[in-house]
Order: C-alpha cells, then structure tokens, then sequence
C-alpha cells in the first residue's frame, strides 16, 4: 500500500512537468498580448514595445520557459504581470474561498444525490424514479449562471433570506461562512447531483439485480438494509470514481459560479488572468488545479481499498 | 432514507439558514463605509504604468496632482499655492501649498514633484512634449520648483491637470524614481485616503482608508479640484464582473454606488425606490471606427470616404446602447459634444440621410476591386461587438467583403497593433472607444495623430493634419477654435477615423447615499451616507 502511494505522488511528477510545457506552450502560441492590456487604448507603439521588453516577453520561447521552469524547480510561481504580486500570494488570497466552495458542494451533492440515485433505482420504473431522472436532465442541462441568477432572485432579492454575493472567511465564523456558500454551491452543485444520481441509479439496478441481492431479501433483511449496506456499499466504486472524475466538473463550474456570486475564488483569478494575459498567474493556477486533480483521484483510488476489500495496491 | 425524512431534513435546513442571515446582513449598513462597483477589477495600482481608467479612478484618491480640472474643463491649483510665469513664458516657477503630507507622514518636498514630473512626462503624450522643450526641471527649495522651457508651452497647466491617464500624480521621489516602464511596489500618496495594502485582493476588493492628515483646500470641491473633504473612514471597492450580481447586490442594499450599470438593467433599476440613476459622465464615450491606412483598400482615401458617407451613426448607437435617446447623439465631429471647442466644420458626410448607393458609386470610382476587409470584433465587449456587427452589416450592403474576425478584446488588442498586411495576421478594421473627457481638444487625442509610423494604430499620414495640430499648442484663447475648426475639418476630409457616435453611461446608487456628481470619474469626496 505504502508503496503504492509513494510510486503513485512520485508518477504526480511527470505528470505535472508535462502539464507545466502544454500550459506554457499554449500560452506562448496563444494570440494577445499584456503589454497591449497594460499600455491601455492610448498608449503608442513604441510605449507597448518598451512595456514588452520590460516584462521579458521579447525573450525566445526556450528562454522564458527555461527561466520559469527553473523558478517552478525552486518552488517560485513567479510575479504577476499586473498586480506585481508573487502568483503564490495570489493563489494564497484565492484559494480558501474556493475550497469553501468545492467541498460545500461536494457535500452537498454528494449527501443529495447518492440517496436520489438509490431511491430512483429502488422504485425504478415509477414516478420517483422519473422525477429524479428529470431533475438529472434538468441538472445536466440547465447552465450553472442561470441556475445562480434564478436562485439569487428568490432567495436574495425576494425572500432576502440570503446575500447576493461575496465570501465571509471561515475565521469569521461557520454560519456567516455558510450563508455567502448557500446559493453558490446549489448552483454549482446541479450537474454534480445530476451525473452523480445517475451513476448512482445504473449501478444500483445492476447491483440489485445480483444473486446475492435476492439471497439477502430471502433472508428476510429490510429494505433499507438491503439499499444501503448490500447494495450502495458494492455499487460504492463506480460512485467514488464520477466523484473523483466530477472534481474537474467543480473546478470548471466554480470559474463560472465565482463570477456569478462574486467569490474572490481562484476561478475568477483564473479568468481575469486569461482575458489580460496575465502568463504567470495562468500558468500557476493551472498546476494548482492539475496537483489537486491528480491528488483527488489519488484519493479516490485509495479509497476503493476501503469499499472493496479484494482490491489490493 | 425516507421520503419524509429527507424533505423534512432540508425544511431544517432552511429554516436553520434563514434564521441566522438577517443579523449578519443588518450589521453591515454602516455610515462611515461606501461600498462601491467600480467599472473594472483594479488589478495594479500605478497611474503611469497602468493607463486604464480604472487604476486613474482609484489614483485619485489616493495620490493628489498640483492642478485639477473643473466642471468647465479649467485647471485649478490643487497642491500648488501659487506659480508664477516669465514675462517670455519661459520658466515657470511653482510653489507647494503648506502643510501638505504623505501617507507615510513625510512632508512633501518639491523634489518629490519633480521625480513624479520626470515620471510622467516620460509616458504621457502632452509630458512627452514638455520634455521634449524642457531645459530644466528642479528644485529650487522645499517648497518650490522651476520648470524652463526652450519654447512657450501655454498648455502647461492643462497638462498638469487634466484628467486624461496617465493622472499627472505626485510620489514620494523615492517611489517616483521607478522606471516609469516598471510597476511601483509602494503605493504612497498625498490624496484623501490612502491604500489599505493588505485588504487588496486584485480582482475582488480593495480598501481605502481616510488620511486624517490631509488638509483640504477651502474652495468647494469641483471634480478633480477645490476642497477632497471625505465623508467616509473607509471605501470598499467590490469588483464584479456580473452586471446581474451588481445590479442585484445594489437592490439587496449589499453595495451603495455601481460606477456602470448596463443599460439592460437600468429599467430595473429605476423600478426600485430605494435607488436612484442617473448619467455618470457628462463628457460620455465616442465611438471609434479605425481604419489600418497602411494596406488597401483603406490606403485609398476614396474609399475612406465611401464609408463615411454610407455609415448611420443612430445606427450604432442604437446598437449599442438602445432606444433611451438620452444616452446617445449624433456627432458630425470628432469632438465630444458640449465642450467649449466641440466643431462640426467639415461634419456634412456624416450629416443627413445615409447614401448607400452614393457610397457605392464612390466605392467603384475609388477603384476598389472587391479586396476582403479583415474586420476584428471582440466578443467579449458588447459595446464594440455590437459595433462590429453593425459594420459587417454596413460594409455588405455597399458591397465591400468582409472577412469577420471573431475573437475577445485581448487579441484585437495584440493584432492591430501589427503592421503586417490584413491577409497574414494584420487586420483593416477594428473599433474601440474614446471617452470624452479625452476628446475634448486636440492635446492628448491621440486617435487623431496623423504622424504615420508614429501615430496611434492604423497609422494614418497627413503633414498637414499634424501641422494644425502643432498650431494649437502654441496658440492662445482667440485663435483656438479657429484652428479646431481646420483642424476637425481637415481630419474628416482625410477620413483618419470615423466617429460612430457619442454615448453616455449611467451611474446608480442606493437612495441614502447623497453627494454624487456627474464627472468624468467617480469622484467620492463631498458623498456621504444616511
């Protein structure tokens, strides 16, 4: 076990080199350019020139990415073109509100759509279980903004239950951290409920079309006993595994529900750095996200040890 | 789980929600903070690196300059307390106001103007001429300065104060040393409030705190000049980029004062009676239609012309910002409307009712032979994709190809400024805006340099446009209008650009916030909240 977690976070290190050359490659070929976002509208030729040399982007492709590998190797992210702040201070002020986020909603969808899932495979066939497929359309469908201004308009400026927008740090305290995550992570949440009930659902109906399945109902156990503990406790792989796969549905969803309820998350950095070309923040943010991407799927396959005891690393 | 189990678990939890929201919500109205949406995420803070609106707006609070202008577009002493002027209009002698500090609680030294001076003039268009005739600038003591020319300059004290980026800010000589190509790392002013450094989150918030030790002037404030008495301790800057989330957090009273609300949303704006709206900046936008003169077919001024004659600036405007006639009007001239030298000599092609087929028999005698025009739209702009749409329609039907660049403001922003030819990444037409208070007169517009290589992108070339405007410079109040005139005239016979119309904005605030004047930018001194 031990050893396979230790050849799996060394496999992380190949894997993340390669993100870093396809990111900065991508961006070097990418068209735009900062010294024209910098220089402004009025600026002249010659000013956008000088503010390209002073950044160092007149440097041949080998030359910047060898420079920014080598600062990455000691742990430097680099400086913002913009704000002239480290990328790792950036990441820094960014990153609790979207962990907030990301986990709020993983809970959140999680706690929702596995029961959803398991009911709608258990009354498969009736109403319950077309209800809950539509909402999975519904959910797959609907694109998270709308979802946020929807829910926005009554929860906030009907009801005025809740805040429109922004994020209270954690250290202020859990319910005023909460009440800024409500809405956002429902919003976000939708598509993640949705793939994961789905799963859910398939799995379920071939699980509890097993032989072992109808032994347990011959051996008169109950029915939520034989859901959850038979049942859900085989079908937990599969599931584990569109949660884990689902966290890159997170992250791409939070870029969008951070610019809806105005979270001063890492997504909305991430979007702001691509549109002015912000070259390090992007590049720093990328391999932030593809780190927790790898170690979020290291963790789910750890985990399938723990739901399927005849898996052995 | 069952069914009733579950949706009784999340009653609960809403009930949980709701009950814990509203105290947290009340405590957030206090008086002494404004919470303010500005246009744009104020993601550095150097006035003379950063030339966007949104880093000047915020400069001005935090750094103040020796002049401002007025509501009349006059510059006004602000730091200075007296200047004085040879009799050959040589030298200018300055002298500081008294008791003037920085943030950092150093007094300011007439040093420290001169390093912020050299700074300036090193990145903007009317400093660049300055210090192009400059024989000396320095300190003389503490208090004073001495700038000695070659030549006259009579605009000087307009250099000094206009409000065009770069804002003409001043620094302690130590931060204003910085390569003016380098971002500053200390944000150390003397305006009336200064930068709370570890608030600032770039691209969410930042904080300005009162200066307690700034000393107003005792004139009444007056945009950029009189009296900066602040009514607030502190000034939040919320950025968001969702015009929906603004427009909603305003209603829900979360902020007090969005700098740009889009006109989508105004009606819904206007419907709710704890807000008021109204235009933020009179001197409003022009719209730009910018031709590459470099390649064909927009080297041929018949063709220029063509388009000019075809182009319905009610059009674009309708497209851009809607049927409200108040935010919009024709302009047959490049300068903003309802400013002392605003001109429509030489505005007749872009008077009356468009000519389409005149267009296109001005087209055919130009000799244009079908070549594709490469027209760059930024998509994620509504206002120029709207524009870009217009022109693609406007250049069809005169029969011109077109070849639609569909890309973001990014892009445009690093193609046009390439010269290579439309075909292998250059481009023919891309369009932007100008805001008015920049066009207000010839000093630092420069969309209407005609220098060729030199001039702004698309890089038209006319001696004879750029000799008038050299003429302006040095000219005094008679002859100003005169050469505005010609100038105007000459420019639109030579077809540098084409307005598209001038537009305004609206601003909105929540009704307890009182104080809030139309100016070209948000100015927050003389607000205050109930």
């Amino acid at each position: 076990m031990w050893s396979y977690i230790i050849r799996r976070v060394l496999a992380t290190i190949p894997v993340m080199a390669l993100v870093a050359l396809f990111v900065f490659s991508l961006l070097y070929l990418a068209p735009g350019d900062p010294a024209a976002v910098i220089a402004g509208d009025q600026a002249s030729p010659a000013d956008v020139e000088r503010i390209r040399a002073s950044l160092g982007l007149d440097r041949p492709y080998l030359v910047r990415f060898g420079a920014w590998a080598w600062d990455i190797l000691r742990g430097d992210l680099g400086t913002s073109i913009f704000t002239n702040l480290p990328v790792r201070t950036m990441i820094a002020q960014r990153i609790e509100p979207t962990l907030s986020l990301m986990l709020v909603t993983l809970i959140l969808a999680v706690s929702i759509a596995v029961p959803m899932g398991v009911i709608a495979a258990w009354k498969q066939g009736t109403w319950i279980d077309r209800a809950v497929m539509g909402f999975a359309v519904l959910g797959f469908s609907v694109p998270v903004f709308v979802v946020g201004y929807v829910l926005a308009y009554i929860f906030a400026l009907e009801l005025d239950w809740l805040p429109v927008q922004g994020y209270t740090p954690f250290a202020q305290g859990f319910f005023p951290w909460m009440e800024n995550l409500v809405l956002p992570a429902i919003a976000l949440g939708g598509v993640y409920i949705a793939l994961i009930a789905r799963i859910t659902r398939a799995t379920m109906l071939e699980v509890l079309s097993q032989d072992y399945i109808r032994t347990a109902r011959a051996k008169g156990a109950g029915q939520r006993t034989i859901l959850f503990v038979h049942a859900l406790k085989n079908a937990a792989v599969p599931i584990v595994t569109v949660i884990g796969i689902g966290v890159a549905l997170l992250i791409g969803g939070a870029v969008v529900t951070e610019s809806v309820f105005a979270i001063p998350g890492l997504g909305r950095l991430t979007v702001d750095a691509i549109l002015r070309r912000d070259y390090p923040v992007i590049q720093g943010v990328i391999l932030l996200f593809s780190f927790v991407y790898v170690l979020v799927n290291l963790v789910i396959d750890l985990s399938y040890t723990f739901f399927d005891p005849r898996i052995r690393y | 789980m069952e069914r009733r189990s579950l949706l009784q678990a999340g009653v609960a939890a809403a009930a949980a929600t709701t009950g814990l929201s509203a105290p947290a919500l009340s405590q957030r109205a206090n008086a002494r903070t404004l919470r303010f949406v500005p246009q744009a995420n104020l993601a550095n803070f150097d006035p003379i690196w950063g030339t966007q609106y949104v880093v000047r707006n915020a400069a001005a609070l935090v750094w103040d300059t020796l002049y401002g202008i007025n509501e009349k577009l006059e510059p006004k002493r602000q730091m200075i307390d007296s200047e004085e002027t040879s009799s050959d209009g040589l030298t200018w002698t300055f002298r500081l106001r008294p008791g003037l500090k920085w943030h950092d609680g150093e007094p300011v030294r007439a040093r420290d103007c001169v390093a912020s001076l050299t700074r300036w003039c090193a990145r903007d268009p009317m400093g660049q001429m300055l210090k192009d005739i400059q024989q000396e600038l320095v300190a003389v003591n503490d208090t004073t300065f001495r700038w000695v020319l070659k030549r006259p300059y009579p605009k000087l004290l307009i250099a000094l104060g206009k409000a065009n980026t770069p804002l003409c800010c001043m620094m302690p000589e130590r931060i204003a040393a910085t390569d003016p190509f380098t971002q500053i790392s200390e944000y150390i002013g003397s305006g009336p409030m200064r930068l709370v450094r570890n608030e600032w989150i770039p691209g969410a918030k930042a904080v300005f705190a009162k200066f307690e030790d700034y000393v107003p002037r005792s004139e009444p404030a007056d945009w950029l000049s009189g009296g900066k008495r602040m009514n607030f301790d502190r000034i939040e800057w919320l950025v968001m980029p969702d015009p929906a989330t603004a427009s909603a957090a305003l209603q829900n009273g979360e902020v007090d004062w969005w700098e740009t609300p889009l006109v989508d949303l105004v009606p819904q704006l206007r419907r709710n009676r704890n807000i008021a709206v109204d235009i933020a900046d009179p001197l409003g936008n022009v719209g730009s239609f910018r031709m590459n003169h470099l390649y064909p077919p927009f080297d041929n001024v018949g063709v220029r012309r063509a388009v000019q004659v075809a182009l319905s600036q009610e059009d674009y405007m309708r497209a851009v910002v809607g049927d409200d006639t108040d935010l919009w009007k024709l302009m047959p001239s490049f300068f903003t409307p309802g400013t002392p030298l605003y001109t429509e000599a030489g505005g007749e092609p872009l008077k009356g009712p468009r000519n389409i087929d005149l267009a296109k028999r001005m087209l055919a005698q130009a000799g244009y032979n079908g070549t594709p025009v490469v027209l760059l739209v930024a998509q994620d702009q509504p206002v120029l994709k709207a524009m870009g749409d217009m022109t693609n329609a406007l250049l069809t039907s005169i029969g011109m190809r077109v070849d639609y660049v569909a890309t973001d403001w990014g892009t445009v922003g690093t193609r046009r400024a390439s010269k290579e030819p439309p075909s292998r990444g250059g481009w023919n037409i891309f369009h932007t805006w100008h805001a008015g208070a920049d066009c207000t007169n010839p000093a630092s517009y420069s969309a209407m340099r005609t220098n060729g290589a030199n001039a702004w992108w698309g890089w038209p070339d006319n001696a004879e446009i750029e000799a008038l405007r050299d003429r302006w410079f040095d000219a005094g109040p008679a002859e100003e209008q005169a050469i505005v005139d010609e100038y105007n005239k000459k420019s639109m016979e030579f077809a540098t650009w084409i307005p598209n119309g001038f537009y305004l904005g609206y601003q909105a605030w929540r009704r307890n916030v009182s104080g809030i004047v139309k100016a070209p930018l948000p100015i927050f001194w003389g607000v205050s909240k109930s």
